[in-house]
């Protein structure tokens, strides 16, 4: 198990080194000047050339791609995710207000999609087939081809425009993280429902199952001892498709409802063209898309004991 | 299961030919007739600078359909190629080829997309590279894993001893027992490539106005949602009847063709 341990964090580390490579060559080789972009961000227009060999200096723009590459991969390694080039502030701090933002709403949008999802896919499988069964696969299908984007809106128009119930925009209350969780939480309920529900009716046909149930085992017991270990693990599996696809649309939802968190962090920064900023979302993004990647393998693992072990 | 063929028939024939069966220059700007209400000379009504909607949308097909279809196409061919040489190039190769997927797959493809279309500057252009560049490492997946599947099976090994090129055994032996999972797991990437490109359109990164990709519709429908929110509501719901149709015909062609380990 450790050593199984100790090559996932090998591999999690070769990932990162990459990520953050991908990321500065992306934005070394992004179109325009990024010594002139940060001095017209510091100083406005006109800026003379004293001070832009100045700021390239700073940046190691001169020595080429793999000094400047060091001079941004040294101080990260030690925390210091640098400062915006367009106002000069530390991005760590900006960074930690925007997650303050983000991980709530993240967590919130995952418990909605798994108390609407669990229950959905219980009912829908205790009679496969029925309408109801029909109604939930129908719902999810439709819920999995609803791009985040449209459904915000629609709920803007129905909750905050026709009745007036909820805010809109901001993030100042609870009442506006209703909408944003709803919208999230919807996405992530209806793949969640598709695949727990195949994962019980393929648990349900697994051939030892009668050997419980004709000896005597209570039904209750052979679905809590047998049939939700077996229907976990394509869970478990798909964990951490789901959380990408829920990373996905925060970025949407925090632009359309106005929340300050990491996603408008990382829109606005691309907008403004401060790469700083962008770097420190992505690698933060690509940290976090790791662990949770890594947490989910070692639950996988101990839930499969065919692949505990085995270096997959 | 045939409307589901219907129904992805008429998406497809409305990527090809609706742009002919529009009423109106999707682009005409005509602000006396700004954001008209439904009927009438503009079937659907008219947008905030006086562009019929209904031409819009219509064109808006070849867009959002026909950038999706080029972009999955090109991952397909990106994504196999590399699976392949993977599956066939030995221990080293495969190592290669693997260690270069895990960064992509580390990542939410949709922010990679938004991040490397935004840097580059927001274009047709770098809207396709980005979701080809985000797109190919299920291909190659899928195509390493069946390749190392079959690569021992009597026929390879004697095609391989009768002294067949790589390239003659990738291209005769390997892609036909490839083929029902790759069209399983293109339609999912077509699905993911509308959804795709209509949120980058959405958040400004992909198709430029005044071109009227569903998604770019969407963001200048925005503004208007309390007046007129027909013209917010239609585009999306393109989206969602073609990635409905195309996620419909996937899970019938995956039965259809009996494929059981293309689900990523």
């Amino acid at each position: 198990m450790i050593s199984v341990f100790v090559g996932l964090m090998l591999r999690a580390v070769v990932v990162l080194t990459g990520a953050a490579l991908a990321t500065f060559a992306l934005l070394w080789h992004a179109p325009g000047d990024p010594a002139l972009a940060i001095a017209e961000a510091r100083y406005g227009q006109n800026v003379s050339k004293e001070v832009l060999d100045f700021i390239r200096a700073e940046a190691g723009f001169e020595d080429g791609f793999w000094t400047a590459f060091w001079a941004w991969l040294a101080p990260l390694m030690q925390g210091d995710f640098g400062q915006s080039s367009v106002n000069g502030r530390d991005v760590w701090p900006d960074l930690v207000t925007a997650m303050s933002y983000t991980f709530p709403l993240a967590l919130v949008s995952l418990a909605l999609g798994l108390a609407v999802s669990v229950p959905l896919a219980l009912i829908a499988t205790r009679r496969p087939g029925s309408w109801l069964d029909r109604g939930a696969v129908a719902l999810a299908s439709v819920g999995v081809a609803i791009p985040a984007f449209w459904l915000g809106l629609l709920l803007i128009l129905l909750f905050a425009v026709q009745l007036g119930w909820l805010p809109a925009m901001g993030a100042e209350t609870t009442t506006h993280s209703i909408l944003p969780a709803m919208t999230l939480g919807f996405g992530v309920a209806a793949s969640l429902t598709r695949i727990i529900r195949s994962g019980i009716l393929e648990a349900r046909g697994q051939p030892f199952l009668p050997a419980f149930t004709r000896r005597g085992v209570a039904r209750r017991d052979v679905a809590r001892d047998h049939i939700a270990p077996h229907a976990a693990v394509p869970v478990v599996t798909v964990l951490g498709l789901e959380l990408a696809f829920l990373l996905e649309g925060l970025v949407v939802v925090e632009v359309i409802f106005a929340r300050p968190g990491l996603g408008s962090f990382l829109v606005n920064a691309i907008f403004a063209r401060d790469f700083p900023k962008v770097q420190a979302v992505v690698l933060l993004a690509a940290v976090i898309f790791v662990l949770v990647n890594l947490a989910i393998d070692m639950i996988y693992r101990s839930l499969d004991p065919r692949v505990s072990g085995r270096d997959a | 299961m045939r409307s589901v063929y219907v129904l992805i028939t008429v998406c497809a024939l409305l990527a090809m030919f609706g742009p002919m069966l529009a009423p109106h220059d999707p682009t005409a700007i005509n602000i006396p007739n700004r954001l008209q209400p439904p009927g009438g000379k503009w079937l659907l009504g008219t947008d905030a600078l006086g562009r019929d909607i209904l031409s819009r949308l219509l064109h808006g097909a070849r867009w959002s359909l026909g950038l999706a279809f080029v972009v999955s196409l090109l991952g397909l061919i990106i994504g196999t190629t590399i699976g392949l040489i993977a599956a066939q190039g030995g221990r080293v190769a495969d190592w290669i080829a693997m260690r270069a997927t895990d960064p992509f797959l580390a990542f939410p493809e949709l922010i990679a997309a938004v991040v490397i279309a935004g840097v580059l500057g927001a274009s047709t252009a770098s809207l396709i590279f980005a979701l080809t560049v985000t797109g190919w490492m299920r291909y190659a997946r899928v195509a390493r894993g069946i390749g190392l599947s079959v690569s021992n099976r009597g026929y390879v090994v004697q095609a391989r001893l009768a002294g067949l090129s790589p390239l003659a055994i990738a291209c005769w032996h390997y892609l036909p027992s490839l083929l029902p999972s790759l069209t399983v797991v293109w339609t999912g990437m077509l699905a993911r490539a509308i959804l795709g490109i209509s949120t980058l359109g959405f958040l400004g990164f992909g198709v430029q106005p005044p071109m009227p990709e569903w998604g770019t519709m969407l963001l200048d429908a925005r503004i208007h949602m309390r007046s007129t929110p027909l013209q917010m509501i239609l585009p999306g719901l393109c989206v969602v009847i073609a990635v409905l149709a195309i996620n419909l015909a996937g899970d019938a062609l995956r039965d259809a063709l009996a494929v059981q380990d293309a689900k990523t």
